[in-house]
């Protein structure tokens, strides 16, 4: 056997040598000679191995290569035992069809158990793909060029500049090329041989707000924090850090601890044990051990343990402080080029004014999106509340009758694209029974005790709640959105927003378009504003003011209902639903302005945007961000006690 | 019920029988319940029935508060259960920490070095906050370690807070339904940042073994009970005694005049806004330290318990119980607690209906809010109105 391989080898070194050479003669070159060359490593390869085997067969460049280097880490390739040659390898019913590597023709089909197959783990399949990045860079079919520049990102190294380069000349794809451009840009930036190539590189990075370049970006610039007696030259410093405003003594002090530069400090507990360690006949150092609970008498007994000399010597109170002032503290990159590290903190500083850019308009987006849904929510109570100036507080259970009503549209329609459209004008109608009910059995006999509309709608609240509970549970129901509300839009890696928000953007634009225009422009609209302002004086001008109620409370549950199909497609649809939406709904009420669509749409805009806002900051708490939000709204209600949109003159009804 | 005397007035409980009625009815009550109970008498009431009653009475004695607020002075507050739960925070901290440093004193006794204070402190705080992840004592426990200036707290910190939320709710004149949903948005917001658990009171888990008495853990519960029962009773009558007292003289007849017609008073020369600010402040007061007698008792208390409904529920007590006279806010919360923990806790027989069997602990919640919707209508003046039938006045 070594001596058949020393053979082929010399026999593939003979056709390696041939291969290099120009010309028609390397295109007739065959691979299964040079395979044979290493046909042991081949046949059973290991991780550590195959790469320098790779490596030797691309650079013999037999046109056919890639393609065997694809099957072989794929498990496509045998070997036959009697004369060791490689095959393709295609399964032919029970038996092996065996296809020549160089001719593509079928050279036998043999049972299974008469090749050698050829297993390649993992470790082995990687390095191939690795290797077969810049072959697979120019391959006819898109996918594999795809293929390629996602291994390329996953795992980057300086190797790959050249045929990425190469490559991109020859691109027909535009999106393809512009990948190829960017990621190239990413390889220069951290690999390039050439200075000029890299900064121009670096630079181009600028700005870019993928992940990808902001975290090449993060690796050029990553520092190290290093303590030394003075600063040293020559180092590639990022920045000094003061103690006391960069980082506490402490801090500073762990610092030189593990930089080898001062001994640890003694914590209290070391002390405790220390102590613990020495008593001696109910004493440590002459002190009694009941005298220890004090802190001074611990240390005066160390100390007298110390003067025994049973103890190492104590450090003095300002030694640390000492230590940390005759040692400078500071942040060093880790790349010692600083040309480069400049470069790139520009790169990234320019970056991170793009991402704050962006981070704004996502907020807009998210804020826009918080406000609409508590713009629906408080819509029906700005009519039922600001118009008429009841206080339903059985809105939020409104809200979730319409949610129910959609879940139970889809039990029986299992479209949901049209079971939506069968729930939205369907939980209008429901919603508007009950409040036309609600309003004829209870709240007409209340028109003069508003207080006591709050206590009875606050009675009918918790029976609907616990009837809703009584007949769908206590767990959570599901209310699906269609597929093409299922998605999100996504500008970029910062900027998205999800469908379903923008769907309930486009509803609140909808409603409040529909309510001016309900108000404004019809007759209805005409007589509830009479009712509103007088309700005398339109009685005679022949106007129904116990009508109109009816109809406007049944308009203002109405929408509830709408909303809460809104609201159950994004959150979940249970009996409670409604409570975590009717303090808020007041609010956006009170604080818009009563009486007035448009302020509600303040109020709402004014609420979602400042939520937004405030969890900016702190964006792991959103409640805290609830917190700040509703002591603003109580704030805010003592500088306008009539909201943003205060209405004026005979409008204002007192 | 407005009584402008001008003749010199007579001893404040002579000219209020009613005060000197419900006293001695609370007192007979006491006694009848004492010589029933596990820890004292009879055995009939047992402890826990005994701890239902006696969190009843702290119940009954917000109600009062709530009554003078809204009743007495129109301010449909929803609140006052916030000043509540703080009143129960505010002993829960004691009662929390007194017992953990009893626990770290105990299992510290052992070791070889004894304790240093910091030693211990670091050890309580470790054992009280690690299931929020922290083992820091926040700065707001800085009283802890004191029943009396943790007592102080329970009165200091609500007040101030009764107080300068009064102040600026006062001032800027907001009224009516505009002053309760602000005062709902109150609530909501102490609510909300109790939920937190980085703002020191153990977030969602709240304080809790409330019921162990720290320095009493030797005494059985049900003498504790009796204990915490008799002073409800007394809070009761004492915080009855002072609003009673509270609305009955010139300051009472003012604090009315606010409710009926408040510009009126306004114009009349007095300082509306002091007064409601007085009564404001000392109903939230009374309702703290009714908070404070009602935790121990409850065991547990976590932000749940100031969340907006439970001020709403009180405000639906008051108004079934009658509002404007004291014992009618104390019947309603009596009546609809007793008989809610009646309903939900099984005691009320299932309806078999043949078709359909009604069990009452999913169907209580459906029967209050439609009998709360009926008295709303039918009944304005509550349960106490019954009374205005039995004693026809001269």
């Amino acid at each position: 056997m070594p001596l058949r391989t020393l053979i082929f080898r010399a026999l593939a070194c003979v056709a390696l040598a041939f291969a290099a050479l120009p010309g028609p003669a390397r295109a007739q070159d065959a691979l299964q000679p040079a395979l044979q060359a290493f046909a042991e490593e081949l046949a059973s390869p290991s991780r550590r191995t195959i790469e320098s085997v790779v490596t030797a067969l691309i650079e013999g460049g037999q046109p056919n290569i890639g393609e065997f280097l694809r099957r072989y880490s794929a498990r496509e390739v045998v070997q036959r035992p009697e004369d060791g040659l490689f095959f393709y390898a295609e399964d032919a019913g029970d038996l092996v069809r065996l296809i020549d590597i160089d001719s593509g023709a079928t050279v036998a089909e043999v049972s299974s158990r008469d090749v050698t197959q050829i297993r390649t783990n993992s470790g082995v399949q990687r390095v191939i793909a690795a290797a077969l990045v810049p072959l697979e860079l120019n391959a006819p079919e898109r996918v594999r060029r795809a293929a390629a520049l996602d291994a390329i990102s996953r795992s980057p190294d300086a190797s790959q500049i050249a045929p990425l380069q190469d490559s991109i000349a020859r691109e027909e794809d535009a999106t393809l090329a512009t990948r190829k451009e960017r990621l190239l840009l990413l390889l220069q930036a951290q690999f390039s041989e050439d200075r000029a190539v890299q900064l121009a590189a670096i630079e181009a990075l600028g700005g870019d707000i993928s992940i990808e370049a902001r975290g090449v970006l993060a690796r050029l610039t990553a520092t190290q924090t290093e303590v030394a007696p003075t600063l040293p030259e020559g180092a590639n410093i990022a920045r000094v850090l003061e103690v006391g405003t960069d980082l506490t003594e402490a801090e500073a002090y762990d610092q030189l601890v593990a930089a080898g530069l001062a001994e640890p400090a003694q914590t209290p507990a070391m002390l405790r044990e220390v102590l613990a360690q020495n008593i001696v006949d109910g004493r440590v150092g002459g002190v009694p051990i009941g005298r220890l609970s004090d802190p001074a008498a611990r240390i005066e007994a160390y100390e007298a343990l110390e003067a025994a000399g049973t103890v190492p010597p104590r450090a003095a109170p300002d030694e640390a402080a000492q230590a940390v002032a005759a040692h400078v503290f500071y942040e060093s990159y880790v790349l010692d080029d600083p040309e480069i590290t400049a470069a790139a903190q520009a790169a990234l500083d320019s970056t991170s004014q793009a991402i704050a850019a962006y981070q704004v308009a996502d907020l807009v987006l998210d804020g826009l999106s918080l406000a609409s849904i508590f713009f629906l929510a408080a819509i029906g109570l700005a009519i039922t509340f600001g118009v008429m100036g009841v206080i339903n507080m059985a809105h939020g259970e409104f809200i979730m009758m319409g949610a129910y009503t959609g879940y139970v549209v889809q039990l029986f329609i299992p479209d949901y694209t049209i079971s939506l459209l069968v729930a939205l004008p369907l939980a209008f109608l429901v919603t508007f029974g009950a409040g036309v009910a609600m309003e004829r059995s209870v709240i007409r006999h209340l028109y003069t005790r508003p207080l006591e509309t709050l206590l009875a709608t606050f009675g009918i609240s918790i029976a609907l709640q616990q009837l809703a509970k009584n007949i769908f549970g206590t767990q959570a129901r599901p209310l699906t959105a269609p597929d093409w509300l299922g998605g999100a839009i996504t500008f970029n890696d910062i900027v998205g927003i999800s469908t379903i928000r923008v769907a309930i953007f486009v509803l609140a634009l909808i409603f409040l378009g529909l309510l001016l225009y309900i108000l404004k422009r019809t007759r209805l609209g005409l007589e509830v504003r009479a009712v509103t302002q007088n309700p005398g004086m339109a009685a005679s001008m022949g106007i129904n003011p116990d009508r109109i109620n009816m109809l406007t409370f049944g308009l203002g549950s109405g929408i509830a209902g709408i909303a809460g199909v809104a609201i159950g497609l994004y959150a979940q649809v249970t009996s409670e639903m409604g409570s975590n939406y009717i303090v808020q709904s007041f609010m956006t009420v009170v604080v818009g302005g009563v009486g007035n669509v448009w302020g509600t749409l303040a109020g709402a805009s004014l609420i979602g945007f400042l939520q937004k806002g405030i969890e900016w900051f702190n964006p792991s708490n959103t409640l805290a961000a609830q917190t700040y939000m509703v002591l603003f709204v109580i704030l805010f209600i003592q500088f306008r006690p009539k909201g943003i949109v205060a209405l004026k003159g005979r409008a204002a009804g007192d | 019920m407005a009584k402008v005397t001008l003749a010199p007035r007579k001893g404040f409980l002579s000219e209020n029988p009613s005060v000197l009625r419900f006293l001695g009815l609370l007192t007979v009550f006491t006694l009848i319940v004492t010589a029933l109970s596990e820890g004292f008498g009879a055995g009939i009431v047992s402890t826990s029935f005994l701890k239902v009653l006696g969190m009843t009475l702290c119940l009954c004695l917000i109600a009062v508060a709530m009554d003078v607020v809204w009743g007495y002075c129109g301010i449909l507050s929803l609140g006052h259960f916030a000043f509540f739960g703080l009143g129960g925070y505010g002993i829960g901290m004691w009662l929390m920490y007194a017992r953990t440093e009893g626990i770290v004193r105990e299992s510290l006794a052992n070791a070889p070095i004894p304790a240093t204070e910091g030693e211990v402190r670091d050890a309580i705080a470790t054992q009280i906050f690690s299931v929020v992840g922290s083992t820091e004592l926040p700065f707001i426990w800085g009283f802890a370690h004191s029943l009396t200036l943790q007592l102080l707290m329970i009165v200091l910190v609500p007040g101030l807070l009764a107080l300068v939320f009064g102040w600026l709710a006062f001032r800027s004149r907001v009224t009516g339904v505009y002053l309760s949903i602000l005062t709902q948005a109150m609530t909501l917001a102490l609510s909300l940042y109790l939920f937190q658990n980085d703002t020191g009171l153990r977030g969602n888990n709240g304080l809790s073994g409330l019921q162990n008495i720290p320095g009493l853990l030797h005494l059985p519960q049900s003498t504790i009970a009796l204990w915490f029962f008799w002073a409800s009773a007394l809070a009761l009558g004492l915080g009855y005694l002072l609003f009673a007292w509270l609305v009955s003289g010139k300051f009472g007849s003012v604090v009315r005049a606010i409710r009926d017609n408040e510009s009126r008073v306004r114009f009349l020369g007095y300082h509306v806004e002091s007064y409601k600010l007085v009564v404001f402040t000392v109903t939230a007061i009374v309702s703290a330290i009714a908070g404070a007698l009602y935790y121990p008792q409850a065991g547990i208390i976590n932000p749940a318990e100031i969340a907006p409904i439970t001020s709403i529920y009180l405000a639906v007590w008051v108004a079934i119980g009658g509002r404007g006279r004291l014992y009618g806010a104390v019947i309603g919360a009596a009546t609809v607690s007793l008989l809610s923990s009646w309903f939900t806790g099984g005691g009320a027989p299932n309806i078999d209906l043949g078709f359909y069997e009604i069990v009452w602990t999913d169907w209580w919640l459906v029967l209050l809010g439609l009998g709360f919707v009926a008295v709303t209508l039918f009944f304005p003046k509550g349960i106490g109105g019954l009374f205005d039938y039995l004693v026809r006045k001269p």
